[in-house]
């Protein structure tokens, strides 16, 4: 419901219709019929935040329950902030218009750690107390879920709960226990405390952690019968586990608009530098039938006619084929197309391309991530420059004139050989354009070489390493830079200030709450946008709190050290990180989940490839 | 395969959709309403369908019009607007269907109904304001054209004018040019006010008519 006061304004901003709700497919219940009400807030815009596919999964999941409403909040524009400021408008959710100090829990999913500062910026809009603490009574739960909970160190003073891993069941865990604690009437402490007894629950007010002199963790100390070491959760069946028939369709164009299937969890390659590739493990797939009758009824149910098979590597869904044969049994027909985003330079056959519309005739993009090969078995991204060649190859004889790759400067063990091996296997693809006997006639070839700056990531085989100073990418992009040499190749780089802080909180500790804070007071916030981001200004924030950042981003840790998220357990041996970075220093790959198993702790969970015949 | 409009409200969260936004949202319900129309032949294939006057952002409407080419010759008129409605946004309701009678080109005026408030002035100043701004032989506004900016006179173009004080808000329906040729914003009328004014004027506007040249109504 659109409060009349907010219409007042909303001809004065962008995209009104960000802000107004009234989608087909949103839920809307009566609030007295509900015991818990439950905003989930995506800490960005709408178009960014309705792109997200857990927020869709979650939100059918919650209001399939009748005793849950569960709406949906973003982060006002800076437009839509100063007009609801000066009209004394607090942030509302957009199913009943109500504001979000009305809703029992409040939820945000962590997905990447330049959205922290909208978290507090949100909570703030919305009419609550940023610090947990100022939080009273048994209401206004501040709770988070998603990639970013594997060390969440940074943000603990502000929210009161985290969800480790899968969600579809724990939260629902949650809630149940909060109706309980309710009708109990016990306290907001009494209530966290027994949460914290839930698998997959990590409450950061029940962990004490000391330092050394030299600001490294000495300790964490589990407190009130908490558990030393927070396990995440994880959906074993995944056919059985709940997705749902309908999405909200956005009325205005977001990012991803299309209908979107979860083919399987989870991703069998271990590239080294990636951190979802580990969070995730094991790799749990839907069977074909499972996810044909789930792309049935939503293309039904939201008239989409387009569905995107999404995973973290679509073409190592091990029946992708057969599926493909499958959905386009009926997809044809009904004028639905199909899209298989993160496509593998050695997944690409012309079977799977026969029967996909996404790789369109303007364009094809894959991502090498180096440029030498002894830096790709270092990271162990398993993509060879025949591979890759002969691909492209392929795709020039079809009439393909333009390839986008996609790298990383900065990688660990990189040499400014390796960097300049990016434009010489970029020159290569060139050269495979003009080998082509079938390449379109006169026609010149494009190639984009686009260079992001490495982040390390907890997690990862790569956690302890340190990122390359500023200086140091900034150097290797102009390295790069002069490297190519034909006006062939276009050279996208960003500004390395992003993935600077980035890596500061990546690998934070609870020390940076105070940065977070001090930022939040400074107005700090949309930090994922170039026109809102500034360095210089976190910099300040930093220089007043008395912190260096380069202790987080830029130093080697040792394998001994104490890690923030040493509490925190994704399933993930430490000891086969320290040997997968041990491999790296070597330029050694490993195999992937299928070949054969690095024994990296996984199959403890007792499901998906660790138990594949092979 | 029979040319078919059906003529629809646009309202509450959906004055919010924009023109291209509309274009969008009405080809996924008439997909999700698998009623079958004709589709575009090209590399992007897609169901045909347009509209014979876009509405402006924010503004609430109950005739606005949607064409597209029915490839069903027995298919009885009276059932689409039901199939239609249950894949919509519930603020754009269908409430009729019928076989196209006037080309879009023929679309020659439209009334509007505007309610005027203000928070800076009393609703007896806002009404004597524009009471005395309707009296003038003169508006002058800068119009934005494809050329650039030209002033051009609204009183010229006014077919008709009605208004009054109702509740706490000036009701003002307004008649204006309409189409391809000539199309009058009736937000011009609001911002000159403003400037005659000197205050801030909330409009909440809604199309009530789109007529052919001899007044009768866009069927």
């Amino acid at each position: 419901m659109l409060k009349k006061e907010v219409e007042k304004f909303l001809l004065k901003v962008q995209k009104p219709g960000r802000y107004v709700g009234g989608e087909l497919g949103a839920v809307i219940k009566n609030k007295e019929d509900v015991d818990v009400r439950f905003a989930f807030c995506f800490p960005d815009t709408y178009e960014i935040g309705m792109s997200h596919l857990g927020m869709k999964i979650l939100y059918s999941l919650f209001n399939e329950m009748p005793y849950i409403w569960c709406e949906r909040v973003f982060a006002p524009w800076i437009d839509m902030e100063e007009e609801m400021k000066n009209h004394g408008e607090p942030l509302y959710a957009l199913e009943s218009g109500d504001p979000l100090y009305e809703f029992d829990f409040i939820g945000f999913t962590l997905q990447y750690e330049l959205s922290y500062s909208n978290i507090l910026y949100m909570l703030d809009m919305g009419g609550i107390p940023v610090l947990s603490k100022d939080r009273k009574g048994l209401k206004n739960i501040v709770v988070a879920g998603g990639p970013n909970c594997c060390n969440p160190e940074p943000i603990t003073d502000f929210v009161d709960l985290f969800f480790l891993g899968d969600g579809e069941e724990v939260d629902l865990e949650v809630i149940e226990l909060y109706r309980e604690c309710r009708k109990e009437d016990t306290t907001r402490e009494e209530f966290l405390r027994r949460a914290s007894k839930i698998k997959g629950v990590y409450v950061p007010s029940l962990y004490e952690v000391s330092y050394h002199d030299d600001g490294t963790v000495s300790s964490i100390t589990a407190k009130e019968g908490a558990p030393k070491r927070i396990e995440k959760r994880v959906m074993t069946d995944m056919d059985k586990c709940f997705y749902p028939k309908d999405f909200v369709v956005p009325n205005i164009e977001i990012v991803h608009d299309r209908a979107v299937e979860e083919i399987f969890r989870g991703c069998i390659r271990g590239c080294r530098f990636c951190q979802a590739g580990f969070l995730y493990r094991p790799v749990r797939e839907k069977s074909v039938g499972c996810i044909n009758e789930q792309c049935r009824a939503l293309c039904h149910n939201t008239g989409y006619d387009e569905i995107s098979l999404s995973s973290l590597s679509s073409s190592d869904y091990s029946q992708i084929v057969p599926l493909l044969t499958k959905l386009s049994e009926w997809s044809n027909e009904e004028n639905v197309s199909l899209s298989l985003p993160s496509l593998r330079v050695d997944g690409f056959s012309d079977e799977i391309l026969s029967k996909i519309k996404s790789v369109r005739k303007s364009g094809l993009t894959f991502a090498p991530e180096a440029g030498s090969q002894r830096l790709r078995d270092a990271i162990n991204k398993n993509v060879f420059e025949e591979e890759l060649i002969e691909t492209c190859s392929t795709a020039f004889e079809g009439g393909y004139t333009t390839v986008k790759l996609y790298f990383m400067i900065g990688l660990p063990t990189e040499t400014y050989d390796d960097v300049a091996a990016i434009a010489d296997l970029a020159q290569k693809v060139v050269n495979a354009y003009y080998a082509c006997e079938h390449r379109q006639k006169g026609k010149s070839v494009r190639v984009t070489v686009s260079a992001s700056s490495f982040v390390p990531k907890p997690f990862t085989p790569f956690q302890w390493e340190p990122q390359d100073t500023m200086d140091e990418l900034r150097n290797k992009q102009q390295h790069l830079k002069a490297s190519i040499k034909t006006k062939k190749i276009t050279y996208n780089y960003h500004d390395s200030d992003t993935s600077f802080l980035e890596a500061v909180f990546a690998r934070g500790d609870r020390k940076l709450n105070r940065v977070m804070l001090e930022a939040f007071k400074r107005g700090i916030h949309f930090d994922s946008w170039g026109d809102c981001f500034s360095l210089k200004s976190w910099l300040e924030v930093f220089e007043s709190c008395g912190i260096d950042p380069a202790f987080y981003a830029n130093r080697k840790r040792d394998f001994s050290e104490v890690l923030p998220w040493d509490h925190l357990d994704y399933g993930i041996k430490k000891s086969f990180l320290i040997e997968e970075c041990e491999k790296a220093y070597q330029s050694k790959s490993s195999p992937n989940c299928r070949e054969e198993c690095m024994h990296c702790g996984a199959n403890r969970y007792g499901t998906g490839v660790c138990y594949e015949k092979h | 395969m029979r040319n078919i409009r059906v003529f629809f409200e646009k309202k509450d969260e959906c004055k919010y959709i924009s023109h291209l936004d509309l274009n969008r949202v009405m080809l996924r319900a008439v997909g999700k309403s698998r009623l079958p129309i004709w589709r575009t032949e090209g590399f992007n294939q897609h169901a045909y369908i347009t509209f014979a006057l876009p509405l402006s952002l924010g503004f609430s409407s109950d005739c606005e019009s949607m064409d597209f080419r029915l490839l069903d010759d027995e298919m009885a008129l009276g059932q689409i607007p039901s199939l239609l409605n249950a894949c919509l946004p519930k603020g754009i309701r269908v409430t009729g269907c019928k076989e196209a009678k006037h080309k879009p080109a023929e679309i020659d005026s439209a009334l509007y109904e505007m309610t005027l408030t203000s928070d800076n002035i009393s609703t007896e100043e806002l009404y004597s304001a524009f009471d005395e701004m309707l009296g003038c032989d003169e508006i002058a506004v800068e119009k934005k054209t494809k050329k650039g900016f030209k002033t051009i006179n609204l009183k010229e173009y006014i077919i008709r004018c009605d208004y009054s004080v109702l509740n706490d808000g000036v009701r003002v329906s307004i008649t204006l040019p309409a189409g391809s040729v000539t199309n009058i914003n009736p937000t011009l009328y609001v911002s000159a006010l403003e400037k005659r004014a000197g205050a801030e004027i909330d409009a909440d506007i809604y199309r009530r008519g789109i007529y052919v040249k001899d007044g009768a109504d866009f069927e």
